[in-house]
């Protein structure tokens, strides 16, 4: 039952940065570093994994002139998430 | 964040799911500046108008509603609007909140002049809109004050039978002080205790 969890999912600051957009939906890169705890390099590598597998999408832009990185949710990567979750769901069940 | 490229376990999982919802929920603080301002709002607009319409005997008691239009409405376009500026994150959370309070607005909008043309005093129809908002935003924000105040906003209402229009008046700056200011308050007063607590 393990084994077919969604791998993507089983590493920890990606499944942080996808629980986090599924209530924000999108948010600035800092503030997904800020509320993870990552660094920047590491959250860059695990953004770019989620952007690969279609599950966010990345918008640079400039705000005042400062370069903006904004993370946002795709529909894939809520269907994903929330297939992700009925399956630990799943696995608690065959537990009990 | 520990251990970030390790597998998690089922149990793990969860955990992180659980963690950082109810951090990205908090990340949206309500800070019960609207349930203040149109609390504040609907009491004095309310009072006036009993004022104007049962001691000066006013041609258009009415007009005391003006204030919310030229008031109310500019200063919570201008509050979003900086909130906008200021948010780095969408919310969920946040977008809900705001489609409810537009649905009861549309609501209202449509129920005052059908109300009004039938010769009835819209105030009740208005405390049962704002009460199911109220309802929902406590339930949204899982603040009790705001289910409370909810039930004061229905029960005002029901009263409103036994009730004169003029009366009615009252009974609306009564449940605004219960249902939107104490709740407002306390709101406030949450948010700022939070908001130390991560600082």
């Amino acid at each position: 039952m393990y084994k077919e969890l969604n791998p993507l999912f089983l590493s920890q600051l990606r499944l942080a940065v996808m629980s986090f957009l599924m209530v924000a939906r999108e948010a600035e890169f800092n503030l997904l570093k800020e509320k993870t705890g990552a660094t920047a390099g590491n959250l860059s590598v695990q953004i770019g994994k989620l952007q690969e597998a279609g599950y966010i999408e990345v918008e640079k832009t400039y705000k005042n002139n400062y370069p903006l990185t904004i993370c946002r949710i795709t529909s894939e990567g809520i269907a994903a998430f929330e297939a992700f979750y009925g399956d630990l769901k799943t696995y608690f069940d065959s537990e009990k | 964040m520990e251990n970030i490229e390790k597998n998690l376990s089922p149990q793990e999982s969860l955990r992180v799911i659980r963690e950082t919802i109810d951090l990205a929920k908090h990340s949206f603080r309500e800070n019960g500046f609207h349930f203040l301002l149109w609390g504040w709002l609907v009491v004095i607009a309310s009072v006036a108008h009993y004022y104007l319409a049962e001691i000066q005997h006013a041609a258009r008691p009415d007009m005391a509603w003006m204030i919310m239009v030229v008031v109310g409405v500019p200063v919570a376009f201008f509050y979003e609007w900086r909130r906008s500026k200021r948010e780095k994150s969408e919310n969920i959370v946040h977008n809900w909140y705001g489609l409810i309070w537009l649905g009861f607005g549309v609501s209202m909008v449509i129920s005052i002049p059908m109300a009004v043309r039938n010769g009835l005093s819209p105030i009740p129809f208005i405390l049962v809109l704002i009460g199911f908002a109220t309802f929902m935003s406590g339930v949204l924000l899982r603040f009790t004050p705001l289910l409370i105040g909810a039930a004061v906003m229905w029960a005002g209402a029901l009263w409103c039978m036994f009730l004169t229009p003029s009366q009615h008046l009252l009974i609306q700056a009564g449940c605004a002080v219960l249902g939107y200011l104490v709740p407002g308050y306390l709101l406030n007063a949450q948010s700022r205790s939070r908001h130390v607590q991560r600082t």
